[in-house]
């Protein structure tokens, strides 16, 4: 039978066990499971070497393995008969092995428990049927959750272009890029997360196909698949996640037999059982715009095709988001100061029959809490704050980009402050928290601050 | 060698695999569907599919070196029995039903996790050989770093 090592891609998702076979120079066998099984060239294979155990002293002294994986559509299992070649501890091939085990690990909070020694590269020396794992008609259509496969077309790519030109603000190109990937292409639940003002944190400005939107949800870099591609500034993609989970919880629930204990998080919003997950970063000339994370519950959602063209597309969205970012920025510059109204044209705390929100500025964590509930914390957090107060103190109720950007309390960064970054992910958690108050656009580079509600002020050290 | 509680994980229906070498060291292997284990602990029978039986057989005789693996899906769970061949003996149509709940609780354990039974509705489980084995050494094999370390 002549089969390509190409045509067994399905086999090196990770979705369903694989096994090694091995021999030590005394003649013992060795069988033992293994993790993962990658896909280097047409005659290539890497395993990962994440331990000193008896596989790996065996392969030191005797090259010759025997894998045997399962094709996870029809069930039909293979044997590749392998020969040891080399080890490598850097590179891309490395890397990629790399970021999906600690990508996993972190998303089960277990991050920095176990890291990959090596990806040790094999050549493939024969490729058989496993006669007694006999495989059937493709699962796919029987057994899968129907999902419509995404298509690369250029129509897709033509109507999702289209979305972004008319986008007039960062907020409406955010949710045209979720849009278009769900309706263009078939990613039903997705997420953009952007660095914060602080080094090292990533926050949600939109999301797609969840319950809960999750917008000013943080993640740190290196934690989850989102903290991972900031790190790396790598895309990664991740099928079987649901058994890498329950491998990696086995090896933690190992280690935590010997002392080692993971550190806990809590982790982002987003699918109570995602199986597959692909995560892009968004790059400009090297610097990190965005992170787009997309997930699925079905097991092999994203194919290696699906990653390429991804993130053709991620250097098109980087461009466009930054590029809206700059105009928006741009725009400031141009428009008009509004002139502070007197105290008695907008009325603070009077109106009859509203509800009355009690808002209060923690100092120290720099922080918002509303009627005892946590708002948002940080530079959006500040910007608030100083709305308000202007609003109560002066009866201000529309304020311009330009003017928070002049406002050194505010203390943003001097160069690429993302502004509209965070207004936007204010406004969707007041959106999302506290819908009786509202930040609304009225012109580029300028909004309105609307109450349905009383508000009581108060700042805490 | 093999304590209770250790044979019955071997016996709760788990995954199985079967590992021999040939003259040349170098490694076969195939997936096996039951296991049982002698009341002291010291033999156990392991039952594999006539078709994956016909490439291992020959090394077996030859030199009787033997490794089984052990693994439970949900959890990972899994441990490793080095072995010397005692018998080779096709299984008896008695064995049948004790060989078919195993592999049914195996499939059972695969969908906990995700996998469609039907994943597993083609492979062959009979007719079947039982390999009996004398176990030499158990080792612990659930991921981590204790993994490779003698259990008994």
């Amino acid at each position: 039978m002549n089969v390509t090592l190409e045509s067994l891609a399905t086999c090196f998702q990770g979705l369903l066990p694989a096994q090694l076979f091995t021999c030590s120079l005394e003649g013992v066998p060795n069988a033992a499971y293994l993790s993962h099984v990658d896909y280097v060239d047409p005659t290539h294979v890497a395993l990962s070497f994440q331990f000193f155990n008896k596989s790996r002293r065996n392969i030191a002294e005797n090259p010759h393995a025997l894998v045997n994986v399962l094709d996870p559509d029809t069930g039909q299992g293979w044997l590749l008969r392998l020969l040891f070649e080399r080890s490598e501890t850097e590179g891309p091939l490395f890397d990629r092995m790399a970021l999906r085990i600690e990508a996993i690990a972190s998303y089960c909070g277990l991050k920095g428990i176990f890291k990959l020694r090596a990806a040790d590269v094999y050549k493939v020396v024969s490729i058989e049927p496993s006669p007694e794992e006999q495989g059937g008609q493709p699962l796919t259509e029987q057994s899968r959750t129907p999902e419509p496969h995404a298509i690369f077309t250029m129509k897709a790519m033509q109507d999702l272009t289209e979305r972004i030109q008319r986008a007039d603000s960062l907020e409406t190109l955010v949710d045209s890029i979720l849009a278009g990937l769900d309706e263009d292409f078939g990613f039903r639940h997705s997420t953009i997360l952007v660095p914060t003002d602080e080094e090292g944190v990533l926050v949600t400005i939109g999301s797609r196909g969840y319950a809960e939107n999750g917008v000013g949800a943080e993640v740190r870099f290196g934690e989850g698949i989102a903290g991972m591609v900031a790190e790396a500034r790598k895309p990664i993609r991740i099928s079987g996640l649901m058994r890498g989970m329950l491998y990696a919880l086995a090896m933690h629930r190992e280690a935590g037999h010997l002392g080692i204990s993971p550190r806990l998080r809590i982790p982002l919003p987003g699918l109570a059982n995602p199986e597959s997950q692909l995560g892009i970063p968004l790059l400009v000339r090297g610097e990190l715009v965005a992170v787009l994370c997309l997930e699925s519950e079905v097991q092999y959602r994203f194919h290696e095709d699906d990653k390429v063209s991804i993130e053709l597309l991620g250097n098109y969205l980087a461009i466009a988001i930054q590029n809206m970012q700059l105009q928006e920025r741009m725009a400031d510059v141009q428009a008009p100061q509004v002139a502070e109204r007197p105290q008695s044209a907008v009325p603070v705390a009077s109106a009859v029959g509203k509800p009355r929100r009690e808002i209060v500025y923690h100092v120290a964590d720099e922080c918002v809490v509303v009627d005892g509930e946590y708002l948002i914390r940080s530079l959006p957090a500040r910007i608030l704050w100083r709305l308000l107060t202007a609003f109560a103190d002066c009866g201000r109720d529309e304020f311009t980009n330009r003017e928070l950007r002049l406002d050194k309390s505010l203390n943003l960064p001097e160069y690429k402050d993302n502004l509209e970054s965070r207004l936007l992910l204010l406004r969707r958690r007041l959106e999302q928290k506290c819908p009786d108050i509202r930040l609304v656009p009225r012109a580029r580079g300028r909004f309105g601050l609307e109450l349905a509600c009383d508000i009581g002020l108060k700042t805490m050290p | 060698m093999v304590d209770q509680t250790l044979a019955a994980f071997i016996q709760e229906g788990v995954g199985i695999h079967i590992g021999t070498r040939n003259e040349r060291f170098e490694p076969n292997g195939a997936r096996a569907l039951a296991a049982t284990v002698d009341a002291e602990g010291r033999e156990l029978v392991v039952y594999l599919a006539e078709a994956a039986a016909a490439r291992l057989l020959p090394d077996l005789r030859a030199n009787g070196q033997v490794a089984v693996s052990f693994g439970r899906p949900v959890d990972d769970r899994a441990c490793q029995i080095k072995g010397e061949l005692v018998n080779v003996r096709a299984a008896e149509p008695h064995e049948r039903e004790k060989i078919r709940g195993q592999f049914e609780s195996f499939l059972n354990n695969l969908e906990l996790i995700g996998i469609p039974r039907a994943g597993g509705a083609n492979w062959i489980t009979w007719p079947a050989v039982a390999i009996r084995l004398r176990a030499t050494a158990v080792f612990e094999q659930t991921p981590g770093p204790a993994a490779g370390k003698p259990m008994s």
